[in-house]
């Protein structure tokens, strides 16, 4: 059987007296997208803060590769090979495509911090980073500022990439985006999948685009895994039911009706 | 459903208009800079009959461009990484003070008799370090550098006029012998350089004096200075790694440090940065002229600001260059001193220009904001 890229074995989150996370199992696969679904506050936030090193666990075990690790800090995290992307995807817009691809890894000539950066070399770099998942910025040196709300969640992706993610983790990726925009963040989440080396993280409240695009899914209800298992696992209905946190739709359904009686 | 065929074969990319050149060009932050630069050298060109660029008035506009650039240089780059400095003017004042002082009482400690030399880097290191140190305030307590400044605008002056008035008996210092006669370090401050272009000019049959004889021999050495710390920025902003973190610090601070910047290292050693160039703007007026004032740099720090601005830097940090400084200062610094050449003219409308001008200035850069970020 094949080793998860990142296994989480009974992990609990306690903020005080408030359990925000009782106990979460989650495989996650290379080459896998990876849903995480649950309603607002059902922890999938703190979730992925314990993944990439903003929170500790309070117990039990996060495994990389099968070893156990312990994060102490967003930079260790992103040193095992967990890149996240924030849903302000920590872009600089009045900074060109390629300042921000290599915002605080610069390639540079000489000593650093006073370095020349090689401009053409990052230029061309960024350009092909972005092509590779599905973007032509023909210009790297154009502003952040004018792209679209889809072709930064590329670019975020992208440098997450190239700068050695095996794992992305992706909050809503697509909730502030445009219909249109939505597709395009999840071809290009599709071209990270074609690599086959990359497991993706993919945290939703779109039942549709986690249909569209996920291969194995994980509920999460009250900081609970209520629910998970492979495309094939579940069927269409199960999703919706455990989506609403396990409520049955039927049981929603009769109380609306009963309210407009009324 | 029908689809046109261009729709189909269309992207998001297409979408942008890159433009041409011109297009390009507008997006420069030192555009509207360079255009009120030409205008202003145009006018006073003509209004002067031609003096404001002869030997001695090109000499005498370079000396007070100099001044500007210096500052305005180094509070661009701080601009740009989202601080204001308010103190630079008060430094300016407190390093004179210190530097004369120590020529004409000695080094403090019974160290003895002070050189050039020793009164300023003893003086360097003291101002660097109240740079270091507002910059530490800054971003240990989260205030705005606004108010930590403006704290320090008057702290430090307070402190000039205090040891001033304490150690001298009064708040100016005159009658120190004229070091860069005898000292190669305080010629390289209060001397001349750049000889060679007025000889060119002499050989070449101008810049001849009414004795027949060659007229300006050099310009005054601050603008060998401004030249290298604006070349030297320009080189760190638009070439290197720091220059860069410069960039990302004003931008997002947030997301600078989530990429890795170190933000705050950036902001101290930029404070640290205006410092210096404040010490080097009062050693070349204490080695020029060999005194020194209590109210020395008095408002410096507003026209480095406004210099800052006027050559494209935005007040919210993130965008600017050293170039438009340098045109920024060209304007600043010839309507200055315009006075001198137009005699027509009341000396106080160089204010009324700064005004107008600063409000153009923010106008325009808003919108070139706009422009870069807004685009779809
Ligand atoms: N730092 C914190 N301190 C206290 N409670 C927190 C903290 N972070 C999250 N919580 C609580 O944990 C619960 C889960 O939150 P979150 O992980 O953000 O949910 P989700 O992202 O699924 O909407 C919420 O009830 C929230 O109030
Ligand atoms: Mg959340």
């Amino acid at each position: 059987m094949r080793t998860p890229v990142i296994r989480t074995e009974r992990l609990i989150k306690r903020f005080g007296p408030f359990t925000a996370l009782n106990g979460i199992d989650l495989e996650v696969y290379a080459g896998e997208v990876h849903a995480l679904l649950g309603d607002n506050g059902a922890g999938k936030s703190t979730l992925i803060r314990l993944l990439s090193g903003v929170h500790q666990p309070t117990e039990g075990q996060i495994y990389v590769d099968g070893e156990p690790v312990s994060f102490r800090s967003p930079r260790d995290a992103s040193k095992a090979g967990i890149g996240t992307v924030y849903q302000d995807l920590a872009l600089n817009p009045l900074m060109s495509v390629t300042r921000n691809f290599f915002m605080g890894r610069e390639l540079y000539t000489g000593p650093r911090p006073f370095g020349a950066l090689r401009m053409a070399e990052m230029d061309r770099i960024t350009h092909d980073e972005m092509i590779k998942i599905g973007i032509d910025v023909s210009d790297p040196q154009q502003a952040v500022g004018t792209m679209s709300g889809g072709q930064r969640q590329t670019l975020a992706i992208a440098r997450a990439i190239y700068f050695g993610a095996k794992v992305l983790i992706l909050d809503e990726p697509t909730s502030a985006l445009g219909q249109k925009q939505q597709m395009e963040v999840l071809k290009t989440m599709m071209r990270v999948r074609a690599r086959g080396d990359i497991a993706i993280i993919f945290i939703t409240h779109n039942e549709v685009h986690s249909k569209l695009v996920a291969d194995r899914f994980t509920f999460l209800a009250l900081g609970e895994v209520i629910g998970k298992g492979s495309r094939d696992e579940l069927a269409g209905e199960d999703i919706r039911h455990l989506m609403a946190g396990g409520v049955e739709m039927r049981d929603l359904e009769k109380e609306l009706a009963d309210i407009q009686a009324m | 459903m029908t689809q046109t065929q261009a729709a189909a074969g269309r992207r998001e990319t297409d979408r942008l208009n890159k433009g041409g050149t011109l297009r390009r060009l507008s997006r420069r932050p030192e555009i509207g800079a360079f255009a009120v630069m030409v205008l202003v050298v145009a006018a006073i060109a003509i209004a002067s009959g031609g003096t404001a660029f002869n030997p001695l008035g090109l000499k005498n506009n370079m000396a007070v461009i100099a001044q500007f650039g210096i500052i305005a240089t180094a509070a661009c780059l701080l601009m740009i990484a989202g601080e204001f400095d308010l103190s630079i003017g008060s430094m300016i004042g407190f390093a004179g003070m210190s530097m004369t002082m120590m020529l004409k009482w000695g080094l403090p400690f019974g160290l003895g008799e002070a050189t050039p030399f020793t009164a300023f880097a003893l003086t360097l290191v003291m101002t660097l370090g109240i740079g270091w140190l507002i910059g530490t305030i800054v971003v240990r307590s989260g205030l705005s550098s606004f108010i930590v400044t403006l704290a320090f605008l008057f702290f430090l002056r307070g402190v000039t006029e205090v040891a001033f008035r304490v150690i001298n008996n009064s708040t100016q210092i005159s009658g120190l012998p004229d070091y860069k006669q005898t000292s190669w370090f305080a010629d390289l401050f209060g001397g001349q350089t750049f000889g060679w272009f007025y000889d060119a000019w002499f050989w070449l049959g101008g810049n001849i004096n009414r004795a027949g004889a060659q007229w300006v021999t050099g310009f005054d050495a601050r603008v060998m200075w401004w030249i290298v710390i604006a070349l030297a920025a320009w080189f760190v902003l638009a070439r290197t790694q720091a220059g860069n973190w410069i960039f990302a610090t004003g931008d997002n601070r947030e997301s600078a440090r989530a990429n890795g910047v170190p933000v705050n290292k950036v902001r101290i050693a930029l404070f640290m940065f205006t410092a210096f160039a404040a010490t080097i703007f009062a050693a070349c007026q204490v080695f020029e002229t060999n005194t020194a004032d209590a109210s020395k740099g008095n408002l410096k720090e507003l026209e480095a600001i406004a210099i800052a601005v006027v050559g494209g830097t935005l007040m919210t940090g993130g965008f600017g260059s050293v170039l438009g400084v340098v045109f920024g200062a060209i304007t600043f610094g010839l309507v200055a001193n315009a006075v001198f050449f137009i005699p027509a003219i009341d000396g106080s409308y160089y204010r009324v220009f700064v005004g107008a001008v600063l409000l153009l200035a923010v106008f325009l850069n808003e919108n070139l904001r706009k422009r870069i970020t807004g685009g779809l």
